[in-house]
């Protein structure tokens, strides 16, 4: 479900990968980081044709009797295939080098056939008067500094007798451009350089001179986006329909969607008879999706993955998530085989659905009472620290969840560290009565369940943390509850006094408490609060966000996407979910039902 | 885990890799009833394994459950939470297929006999049960731990409480000739041989 992008790095090593749907294969190419290898892309797609090819009839065996019993004696051809990888991207560089050479020779020969020696001169002067832009001068410059790299300027020497006054402002031109570039001038010294370079020179204004054939050239290539300006001219056009509106009034509804309306109209008139085209071409597939099997392309699946990513908009998951995941689904199922009887729109929805399964299952155990359990047995206390945005709900649902674990017989101190809101020690404090009122001493055997440790307003929340702990382990609490101010993603100060909180006093959970109605702001919070802990602590391994509590979750009928958006960014599971302000308003994920919910139209 | 497919059925050993899909095969049970079952192997990754286990518990006749012997006494609450998981499922329960716990890596010298695992899953689900059932209900009503209660309530967990039947089996997918050797399967191919 992660799948969007396909290079990892782990130490000195980067590893691409590249996905057979078909065959089920995975090839992966590993090299050194420091190595930006431009053959590897090529070289992975060879080899996957290569590979695929030759062993086409041992895959269609189903099952693994096939892989097991076929001997794959690849070494041989992968090594052919490295080999002409390796050679064609070391002729690439060169050709391109030595093609604008070229093309700088024969413009240089012409000239000099058209125009004699002595005039050289005037030529400078007229490239002097025509300074093209500096784009296309350092361009034009950094391919010859390449050039020059080879070593191939001989008639550079020629031309340096023929400088005139000339000289000094070309090289005050060519500092300037040499500031630009970035093209290699390591080991040589300026002035040979831009001596070599002043020789160019005059070739350069050549082709400055010539601009608009370079000009034409590109545009040539870009033939398909030629036709997008027809389009643009279109809108301002007939866009404003309506020209004897006044600019500026508020219109009602009715004419904005008027409006809408028509510049949709006018957009999509151009471009209608391609989405026609791909409206049939979409109906044959759906068809030819009936019966028999066909292998699904990327053009199948971007209809669909459209919907499916504005459904998922729609519902609460914020938009880089969305398009992640459609990403990540597209290159799973690209090349795959769907089997007879199902349409590309069932099988992109099964793949999303079971992406979105597993993104909201816990990868690791989500056992807090069991955890709660080992420390006791090891006498000391377990510390649980919520930490999340002003407002989420951290004190409410400290509170339901010190009363369940009461009720499961675990003594509970609870840590007020809150020490900036007015009022969060009070509230605690109630909390605490209640709790003890619901759960009085007689009835666990003499000992009070829940006590509150608190220091009052303005100090240090990490010393009072520290001192927190100790007094449970010396009173032999069972769970220590520490509950911290909000305080909201941007204001670094407070960032850097949570992490100090959490680095000092390595609490066995951390749980960012998230409210279930946030959307796009859940990706930046949870980005932000980890990068914070990562950054201030000093271990190696900087203790992070161990787990989610969603809150507020009865506020939001199905637009659980927030779920998803804060289990994708941190791929720490929801502990807990809050539905209500009283104590038995805790509940524990159910993924299926929330994705169900999710998938719902 | 993976060993195991090409151990029985071609009897060499295979250089395996962490897989990420399942893979299937037929095994014929050498006696004269001359049986085969088919044989699918389910990833272990943390991320993958509920997911398959989805789909295909529902046509599983047996399911073997393979142990890491060796690094067991550290995995042991890993091991026990997802063998609760397979336990309490709903299919499992309804179709109780045979269980086979595995004990693999008996070549290692450090591996634990599959007595004491046994004792270690035993002690482990009865805590299990506990704590599942005392976890906040899920968010549609229905609670996490299933309304199954494992085993007896009252008396500690014991895997005979068990609906189904459940054995305990060593093995040694690499044999203990080295590393090429031939598996030691015998106690594995003898269940098979029994469930075909």
């Amino acid at each position: 479900e992660r799948g969007g992008n396909n290079s990892f790095t782990h130490e000195a090593l980067t590893l691409k990968y590249k996905l057979d749907n078909q065959f089920e294969l995975v090839f992966v190419v590993g090299f050194q980081k420091i190595l930006t290898l431009t053959y590897v892309d090529k070289l992975i797609d060879d080899v996957h044709k290569e590979f695929r090819d030759k062993y086409r009839n041992e895959f269609q065996q189903k099952g693994t009797l096939g892989l097991l019993n076929g001997t794959f004696d690849f070494k041989d051809d992968f090594m052919r295939l490295l080999r002409d990888a390796e050679e064609s991207s070391k002729v690439r560089a060169p050709t391109v080098m030595k093609t604008f050479e070229q093309s700088l020779k024969s413009q240089k020969t012409v000239k000099c056939m058209i125009e004699t020696r002595g005039e050289k001169p005037k030529e400078k002067v007229k490239n002097k008067k025509n300074k093209g832009s500096k784009k296309e001068g350092t361009e034009a410059v950094a391919a010859p500094g390449k050039a020059s790299a080879g070593d191939k300027q001989s008639p550079a020497t020629g031309d340096r007798e023929e400088l005139t006054k000339d000289e000094i402002l070309q090289k005050n031109r060519e500092e300037f451009f040499k500031r630009h570039m970035k093209a290699g001038e390591k080991s040589r010294s300026p002035k040979p350089e831009a001596q070599k370079e002043k020789g160019k020179k005059p070739r350069v204004w050549d082709l400055g001179n010539s601009n608009a054939k370079v000009l034409d050239y590109s545009n040539s290539a870009t033939n398909g986006s030629a036709e997008a300006c027809p389009v643009e001219e279109f809108d301002p056009d007939t866009a404003l329909g309506d020209r004897n509106r006044e600019p500026g009034r508020l219109y009602d509804l009715e004419y904005e969607s008027d409006d809408e309306a028509e510049e949709e109209k006018v957009i999509q008139n151009p471009s209608k008879p391609s989405a026609k085209k791909g409206g049939l071409g979409g109906m044959f597939g759906m068809l030819k999706g009936l019966v028999g099997s066909k292998s699904l392309t990327r053009e199948d699946m971007d209809p669909v993955l459209e919907k499916m990513k504005d459904h998922l908009i729609a519902k609460n998951v914020a938009a880089e998530i969305a398009v992640q995941l459609c990403e990540s689904v597209a290159k799973k199922l690209e090349g795959k085989v769907m089997g007879t009887f199902t349409t590309v729109t069932s099988t992109v929805k099964q793949a999303l659905q079971e992406a979105l399964v597993q993104i909201l299952q816990p990868q690791r155990r989500v056992d807090v009472l069991r955890d709660v359990m080992d420390a006791q047995r090891h006498r000391r206390p377990y510390v649980v620290t919520f930490c999340g945005v002003n407002g989420v709900g951290k004190s409410t649902n400290l509170a339901k969840i010190s009363f369940w674990l009461i009720e499961n017989g675990f003594s509970v101190l609870i840590a007020a560290c809150d020490t900036f809101r007015a009022g969060a020690v009070e509230q605690l404090r109630t909390h605490t009565r209640r709790l003890n009122a619901l759960h009085p001493p007689e009835s666990h055997g003499g000992r009070t369940m829940v006590q509150l440790y608190e220091k009052g307003y303005g100090k240090d929340a990490a010393g009072i943390a520290m001192e927190a702990i100790s007094y449970a382990r010396n009173q032999g609490f069972d769970v220590v509850l520490v509950d911290t101010a909000g305080r909201m993603q941007d204001n670094a100060p407070l960032m850097t006094a949570l992490a100090k909180l959490i680095a000092v006093n390595a609490p066995d959970l951390v749980l960012f408490v998230g409210e279930a109605l946030v959307g796009n702001e859940a990706v930046d919070q949870l980005v932000k609060f980890n990068k914070a802990l990562a950054d201030h602590s000093m271990a190696q391994t900087p203790r992070l966000i161990d787990g989610i509590v969603l809150t507020k979750f009865d506020t939001i009928d199905d637009k659980v996407g927030a779920a998803i958006s804060m289990t994708y960014i941190t791929s720490k599971p929801i502990v807990f979910v809050g539905t209500g302000q009283t104590y038995c308003d805790l509940r524990s994920l159910n993924a299926k039902a929330v994705v169900a919910a999710l998938m719902k139209a | 885990k993976l060993l195991f497919s090409p151990q029985l059925l071609t009897g060499k050993y295979r250089d395996t890799q962490t897989s990420i899909t399942d893979s299937s095969a037929v095994y014929r049970v050498s006696n004269d009833k001359s049986a085969s079952v088919t044989l699918i192997d389910l990833p272990g990754h943390e991320s993958l394994r509920l997911q398959f286990l989805e789909r295909f518990k529902a046509a599983a006749r047996a399911i073997v459950f393979v142990v890491d012997s060796v690094a067991f006494q550290r995995e042991v609450k890993d091991v026990a939470e997802f063998l609760y998981q397979v336990l309490v499922d709903n299919t499992v329960l309804k179709n109780t297929p045979a269980l086979l716990i595995a004990c693999n890596k008996q070549d290692v010298t450090m591996a634990k006999s599959a007595k004491l695992i046994q004792q270690q899953l035993e002690k482990e689900l009865n805590t299990l049960r506990v704590t599942h059932s005392a976890a906040p209900t899920s968010l549609d009503g229905s609670a996490t731990g299933g309304p199954a209660q494992l085993g007896k309530k009252g008396k500690d967990f014991d895997f005979s409480q068990l609906p189904m039947k459940v054995e305990f089996v060593e093995c040694s997918a690499r044999g203990s000739k080295g590393e090429e050797g031939d598996a030691d399967f015998e106690g594995l191919e003898k269940w098979l041989a029994k469930i075909a």
